[in-house]
């Protein structure tokens, strides 16, 4: 227990020191305070489910570019040599990988809790739908954090890792499109692989079991799925 | 070939497999507890391929390997409880501070608190290490990389040391100094080191093995240097005169020319060859100025039992 907290110490330090991590913040913050502000000045409404349909996208845009470092990096500096020889198993390396990775995304929606308090503060909002859709992100991020660590453990090459992902969300965010013009049952197959179908409840205040299990069971087939791929070495 | 000791390091008939490329071909090898055992081979040989099998970091295609008594495919993780790995190029995070990142790889061996202060300054002191703590990985030089390499390894006290071309970029100094530290660790561990520099590994190893081409040529080179005589003869004739007094003599492998009137005879040792070939040459009517036994080398076994076309040449 006491080397993964030193794993997961290391994964954090690593992601907070190099500068993507602020980056990201700001490019992310500048983003979305002009979307809200626009949103909220356009709109008079007191919501934030337009922000949540922002930050699904920017999520989508940003998760690669934390993740495609993880363990592409590693391998490419042979890092991966050291850490995989140390007397720590490869779930705990995956597991601080991640944890650290979604410290990241926490913090994000921590900082646009921003927008829910200017809400509050003038205004009178319905935290329902704010609860949820913050919830759906982080479930959301999770998934994507999964699915990055997956790809970033498959190569050495980080701008690959990254477009593999990117491709990879992209096609789930709208294949429901494609999916809806399939014959049953095909159509509910491919519509409930669709990101966007099972995020959007939670942005407009519904949390359904099948939504919250979806991206659970993405998060964890793809951290097995890294586990394994680190382990057939 | 294995050995009736128990050994702390078991390798049997260990083939790997990269795609369509076989890097180690059916290896079997036994090392005692406290040996300090060279991996010699040209590069490619297959040396860090064998390393990274043992250190749990790949997987045997076919074949069994065990360290203290853990196999490296069941039982990964018990293995790397016992062994400590010197990679080859001495990979570190470069974001790191020396102090940090031996404290970060003591944490991973489970020491904590004041065992992993303990740990860490006896590894500081053994590499001379006091003077970087404070500088990051990425901005040491070559040489400072390979000692902090060397320094986590040493860390928790590991039964087994796999060193992959520990001396390399080191200056004559730090390779004394690394030289040293090594065959201080000879009883307390078993070491286990990799080189494709022939002096460096004779110097280190009670126990030489020989890799080409992923075969594993011999498991004790030094055992062929006791076997094998070279001899410096000194005569006033050609070469091939020499050559033709001398192939009647049993034992002698080759001849070969070493200057003007000087030769180099190789054979088999044993007891009455010097005089057999002084009377062969005698009666060939060749003058035998000088014959002295040549100091055996590895260097010698080495080339003969990896010669290849570039290397015969």
């Amino acid at each position: 227990m006491r080397s993964f907290a030193v794993l997961l110490g290391k994964e954090t330090t690593a992601l907070f020191s190099s500068p993507i991590a602020y980056v990201l913040m700001t490019v992310f913050l500048l983003i979305m305070g002009y979307s809200f502000t626009l949103t909220l000045f356009l709109s008079h409404q007191p919501s934030m489910v337009h922000i949540f349909f922002q930050m699904f996208v920017l999520f989508m845009l940003t998760a690669p570019l934390v993740t495609m470092r993880l363990f592409a990096e590693e391998r490419k500096l042979k890092t991966l040599e050291v850490l995989l020889t140390a007397p720590v198993s490869e779930f705990a390396i995956v597991l601080a990988k991640f944890l650290a990775a979604m410290s990241l995304i926490v913090v994000m929606l921590m900082l646009s809790g921003a927008y829910a308090a200017a809400l509050a503060w003038f205004g009178d909002p319905d935290f329902g739908p704010i609860y949820s859709g913050y919830f759906g992100l982080l479930l959301f991020g999770s998934a994507l954090v999964g699915t990055g660590l997956l790809t970033s453990a498959v190569t050495a090459n980080q701008v690959i890792a990254a477009l593999i992902s990117l491709s990879m969300f992209l096609l789930l965010w709208i294949i429901d499109n494609f999916g809806w013009l399939l014959p049953s049952p095909a159509d509910t197959l491919v519509v409930n692989l669709s990101l966007s179908v099972h995020f959007r409840p939670f942005a407009v205040g519904s949390i359904y079991l099948s939504d919250v299990g979806f991206f659970l069971s993405v998060t964890l087939l793809m951290l097995l799925l890294t586990v394994r791929a680190l382990a057939r070495r | 070939m294995l050995r009736a000791v128990s050994p702390v390091v078991l390798a049997e008939r260990v083939t790997k497999w990269y795609g369509p490329r076989r890097a180690v071909a059916d290896v079997s090898f036994a090392i005692a507890p406290g040996e300090i055992v060279g991996l010699l081979g040209p590069n490619g040989s297959g040396k860090s391929t064998i390393f990274r099998m043992l250190t749990g970091y790949l997987v045997p295609t076919s074949g069994r390997l065990e360290v203290a008594g853990h196999d490296v495919v069941e039982d990964s993780l018990g293995v790397r409880r016992v062994i400590s790995y010197v990679p080859e190029d001495a990979p570190l995070y470069d974001h790191m501070r020396v102090g940090e990142f031996l404290h970060f790889m003591a944490g991973l061996k489970g020491l904590h608190g004041p065992k992993a202060r303990a740990a860490v300054d006896e590894a500081t002191e053994r590499l001379d290490l006091a003077r970087v703590m404070k500088l990051t990985t990425g901005k040491l030089s070559r040489g400072f990389r390979q000692r902090v390499s060397i320094a986590q390894a040493l860390l928790g006290d590991p039964r087994v040391l796999v060193l992959d071309e520990p001396t390399s970029g080191l200056d004559p100094h730090q390779v004394i100094a690394v030289r040293d530290l090594i065959q201080s660790l000879a009883g307390r561990h078993t070491v286990l080191l990799a080189s494709h520099v022939l002096p460096e590994i004779e110097k280190i190893a009670s126990r030489v093995m020989i890799l080409l081409d992923g075969v594993l040529l011999t498991s004790d080179a030094l055992k062929h240097v006791a076997q094998d005589l070279t001899l410096r003869l000194s005569v006033d004739a050609a070469e091939d005169v020499v050559r033709d007094a001398t192939k009647t003599v049993a034992g002698v492998r080759e001849v070969v020319a070493d200057g003007v009137g000087r030769f180099l005879v190789r054979a088999e040792r044993r007891r009455s060859l010097a005089a057999d070939l002084v009377s062969a040459l005698v009666a060939a009517q060749i003058q035998v100025r000088e014959l002295t036994e040549a100091r055996p080398d590895l260097e010698r076994v080495f080339l003969d039992l990896t010669r290849r076309p570039e290397v015969a040449a």
